[in-house]
């Protein structure tokens, strides 16, 4: 889908390999594993625990521009749900193509319905929808 | 306590490129991410950040 993850702790790379090759969970892992032991990248988007020296569950969709569209933070007893992001990645990927279109709450995939946003639609978003 | 519920950075900001150094399964080396080379390559990027290695998603 033209995306890249990586995912990131504040552990080190050895950790991550160490980690990667003796959970079982983890033998299909293909993405990158990033380490930020400095809590550098963490502050960065402000998410870093500076009591805990650990990274909140926080992620961030990054467009191929380098805009930052979505942020996402849970505290730390709280997975998050990866349907949902993929939702949002798709929704995001959708909409940089059809620059007019945004997705309403419902929106799962392409196909599902958008709306155009217009004068005209103010105060019948309803109808819009349900047409 | 954490001062912002993230982001430090604003929606629809371009981020500053930064780089780390990461694990690759796929290489089973180690290697290091740059948000430039994203960019370069037109990709989008997804960072999922988690407190700890070796504890319960």
């Amino acid at each position: 889908m033209g995306c890249d993850i990586v995912t990131v702790s504040t552990d080190t790379e050895f950790v991550h390999k160490a980690w990667q090759e003796n959970e079982k969970e983890l033998a299909q892992v293909r993405y990158r594993m990033g380490a930020d032991p400095s809590g550098k990248l963490a502050r960065l988007f402000g998410i870093y625990d500076e009591d805990t020296g650990l990274a909140l569950r926080g992620t961030f969709m990054i467009n191929p521009d380098g805009i930052l569209l979505n942020a996402e933070t849970n505290y730390y007893n709280l997975g998050r749900n990866i349907d949902e992001l993929l939702r949002k990645f798709k929704a995001n990927l959708y909409m940089s193509r059809k620059t007019s279109e945004v997705c309403p709450s419902k929106w799962k995939e392409e196909g599902d319905k958008t709306l155009a946003p217009s004068a005209e639609m103010v105060g019948r978003v309803h109808e819009a929808l349900e047409g | 306590m954490p001062e912002t519920a993230g982001t430090g950075l604003k929606l629809g900001q371009k981020v500053p490129d930064f780089q780390i150094k990461t694990y690759e399964p796929t290489r089973r080396d180690f290697g290091t991410f740059r948000l430039s080379d994203q960019l370069a390559r037109k990709r989008w990027t997804i960072l999922f950040f988690y407190p700890a290695d070796f504890t319960f998603v």
